[in-house]
């Protein structure tokens, strides 16, 4: 898909949830959402499955996002899955997520972290990653139990890591 | 030819004598017969002047030529056998020369076969050394780069199970109050306020 496509899709979407009035709620879902289908090979073949009815795959969106999700996400994922461009789906996303936080004039700080953080973990987070890139930041938190611990922060093309999970990949670097 | 000069010369000396008249006077006359007749002699000397002339004319040149002729021929014959002589012998030296030259050269290939065969087996020696030295330190050096790919590997299996090690401790350890002072301590670095910053963390720009 093409970048015009994507940014067509990804206009699309935001502009409905800012009409339906819950652009914060749904852009986190829709965020959550396209982190889980980067990380599940299955979901991700069935969505992306031509052959799979496209019914059939709305219908495994409602299936997820049902009690999981608002129904304005829930909608959104089943029109773009619908569409047969589920396979486009985590970059129309990041599209959306980086044009909502272009609207407050902030970029998006993409986190991942083993364990949920509170509210009160997120704010200082995004100040404190807003002091280290000079920018206004707005935190997307991925739970991510493969970092065993710590965080890792990606700010546009800047990361800053600070998990388990490297320390002990640059250990095993250090003894090989 | 000259057999029939010398019948006829022969012929005419035997007329001469049959018609001497010295025949007739002995029977008139009992003379000495032991000393001959004038006449007798004057015909005998003429008869043999006339038979020596004949003989000296026709009979002679004949002979002498074939005396001579026949001279030629044994001394032709003569000089062709020492001819055929020298010619032998020559023959024979070139023989004895050229088989003396071949035992010479027989002996002359024969050496430089020896030396041949004595070069070439110092020649494959030394290779054959040479190869030997080479497969050895082939061999040497393969062995060492196999030690080194089992150490490699080794240290590298002991690393991975170590590494492997730590991080079934590491999950064990890390309840959610650890993940929680991680997650202060990234908080507190990345900040910049003055808190101790946790090794863990590391910054990178692509």
């Amino acid at each position: 898909m093409d970048e015009q496509r994507v940014d067509g899709y990804a206009t699309a979407m935001f502009e409905v949830a800012r009409v339906e009035g819950s652009l914060d709620e749904v852009e986190d879902e829709l965020f959550r959402f396209a982190r889980t289908l980067e990380g599940n090979e299955d979901l991700r073949s069935v969505l992306t499955d031509d052959a799979v009815p496209a019914e059939r795959r709305r219908a495994v969106v409602a299936d997820l996002l049902g009690d999981r999700a608002s129904p304005v996400t829930a909608n959104l994922v089943s029109l773009v899955v619908g569409a047969g461009r589920a396979r486009d789906l985590p970059a129309i996303i990041d599209r959306l997520v980086q044009r909502a936080a272009a609207e407050h004039d902030k970029v998006v700080a993409e986190v991942r972290s083993a364990v949920a953080l509170d509210e009160d973990q997120r704010e200082r987070l995004a100040e404190a990653l807003g002091r280290a890139t000079g920018k206004s930041v707005e935190v997307k938190v991925v739970v991510d139990p493969s970092v065993l611990g710590g965080l890792v922060a990606r700010v546009g093309d800047t990361v800053i890591d600070g998990t388990v999970r490297t320390r002990l990949d640059q250990l095993r670097e250090t003894i090989r | 030819m000259r057999t029939r000069r010398l019948a006829a010369a022969l012929a005419l000396a035997l007329a001469v004598l049959l018609g001497s008249p010295g025949v007739a006077l002995a029977a008139e006359e009992a003379p000495n017969p032991i000393l001959p007749q004038p006449p007798e002699l004057i015909w005998g000397a003429i008869s043999f002047a006339v038979l020596f002339f004949l003989l000296w004319k026709f009979a002679f040149p004949p002979m002498n030529k074939a005396l001579t002729d026949r001279s030629e021929k044994i001394r032709s014959s003569l000089d062709e056998a020492a001819t055929v002589r020298e010619e032998a012998q020559t023959i024979l030296a070139d023989y004895q020369r050229q088989l003396a030259d071949a035992k010479g050269e027989a002996g002359r290939i024969i050496e430089e076969a020896r030396e041949t065969a004595d070069s070439l087996k110092r020649d494959l020696t030394a290779r054959a050394e040479a190869e030997a030295e080479e497969q050895r330190e082939r061999n040497a050096q393969q062995i060492a780069a196999e030690r080194d790919r089992v150490m490699s590997e080794l240290q590298s299996q002991v690393a991975g199970m170590a590494i492997e090690l730590a991080e079934k401790v590491v999950e064990g350890s890390l309840d959610r109050e650890a993940n929680l002072r991680l997650i202060e301590n990234y908080i507190n670095s990345v900040g910049g306020n003055g808190s101790t910053p946790s090794d863990s963390e590391a910054r990178s720009g692509s």
